[in-house]
């Protein structure tokens, strides 16, 4: 039997990356630990502000949950958690109870936003309109840009001084190397634990950005969390081999991931002067900020013959 | 054949198949168990007779493994 490194009782985690082995009880300390060291470092939420947390039912939204429950109550700030509902067949329908169940567990006011209501479209129906009409993107594409649109204006909507989204490190380091695979100067310059205020955004914050998704996992399970495994349909593409091809090295090398996301911080203060500088405005087609006259959401879903139908989300669901 | 030095252990991969006997070498560490089907660590989470362990965790004969695959991406 392996012993944990600091107490003694049997491992759970060999985090390889330090050197140390983890027992249950040790492990869950350690990821809430680092969760706090990275609210307070980045000084992702000061006292008093209403956070809007994105919440799918997924491992690392619920387990975000409950950290920042647990945050947001000892420095007096208000948590309401926001869904998505992207229309993805089997798959969101099995999430979803679960991200309510656990809002409800936790008192959050929990707000549920749809594709179907506000583009007029399920994603399974773009990704269908898509492929007949042989466009270029892919379904993560639509699905990315839609729902980053919908969940900032439903956390504008909201009156949230902050949008927790719950990246953890593998998202982050996966994002720094497709911008890179990409040559995508702007998107890369804009990761970060936090993104500065724009006008018409709110300021997003990634307070797992420094916690490999295997510990966001098992410190889910350790703590009996409810949450939903599953896999999107749609997962696939070049987002996948980039995620295998990280693991593999990982796997080979431990600490790899890490040293990306440090290589990626100590260069990013280089990168301002290379980044050109844009002025905010508004859609011309649905108000929401741009940095062009149509936004990118719009673009799309004129690309597919449809248009954001409600300019407002006055239809939230409160539960 | 079975060989004298190999142990047996039930295996179940949630969400992908029913259980099945695997049979190991003596002294056979989960991580080489993991290799031999293909999972790669970094993804998984290992759960041995019920318990959450460590990879480098040795198998004994009969032992039931449950293999989570936990990074999903999403």
């Amino acid at each position: 039997m392996l012993k944990c490194s600091f107490c003694g009782r049997r491992a759970a985690y060999n985090r390889r990356y330090a050197g140390v082995l983890l027992c249950d009880r040790c492990m869950v300390k350690s990821v809430e630990r680092r969760f706090r060291r990275a609210m307070g470092e980045h000084r992702l939420v000061s006292p008093g502000e209403r956070v809007a947390l994105a919440v799918s039912g997924g491992k690392d939204s619920v387990a975000c949950m409950h950290l920042l429950a647990d945050y947001c109550a000892r420095k007096n700030c208000e948590l309401v958690a926001v869904t998505v509902d992207e229309g993805i067949k089997g798959y969101r329908e099995e999430s979803l109870p679960i991200a309510r169940e656990n809002a409800e567990q936790l008192g959050i006011e929990h707000f549920v936003v749809s594709f179907k209501q506000t583009f007029g479209a399920t994603l399974d129906k773009i990704v269908k309109l898509a492929k007949r009409k042989k466009t270029e993107f892919n379904p993560c594409t639509y699905c990315g840009v839609m729902r980053r649109s919908l969940l900032n204006q439903a956390a504008r909507e909201l009156g949230a001084d902050k949008l927790a989204t719950a990246h953890n490190l593998d998202d982050e380091v996966q994002a720094i190397m497709l911008n890179y695979v990409r040559a995508d100067f702007s998107r890369l310059y804009r990761l970060g634990p936090s993104y500065p205020p724009r006008e018409g955004f709110v300021p997003r914050i990634k307070p797992l950005r420094e916690i490999p998704e295997k510990e966001v996992a098992l410190y889910a399970l350790l703590r009996g969390i409810k949450v939903h495994l599953g896999v999107c349909p749609y997962a696939g593409g070049i987002h996948t081999e980039i995620r295998d091809f990280l693991n593999r090295l990982e796997t080979n090398h431990p600490n790899s991931k890490f040293m990306v996301l440090r290589m990626f911080d100590r260069m990013k203060p280089h990168l301002v002067e290379a980044v050109p500088e844009f002025e905010m405005r508004k859609c011309e087609a649905c108000g929401e900020p741009t940095s062009s006259t149509v936004c990118k959401s719009c673009e799309l879903l004129h690309g597919l013959g449809l248009k954001r139908e409600q300019k407002t989300l006055i239809s939230f669901k409160v539960k | 054949m079975i060989k004298l030095d190999e142990i047996t252990v039930k295996v179940k991969i949630i969400g992908q198949r029913a259980a099945r006997e695997v049979r190991v070498p003596q002294k056979t560490r989960v991580v080489d168990l993991l290799n031999q089907l293909g999972q790669n660590r970094e993804t998984v989470v290992v759960r041995l007779n019920g318990k959450i362990v460590a990879e480098e965790e040795r198998l004994a004969d009969g032992n039931s493994v449950e293999i989570l695959q936990v990074v999903t991406g999403g």
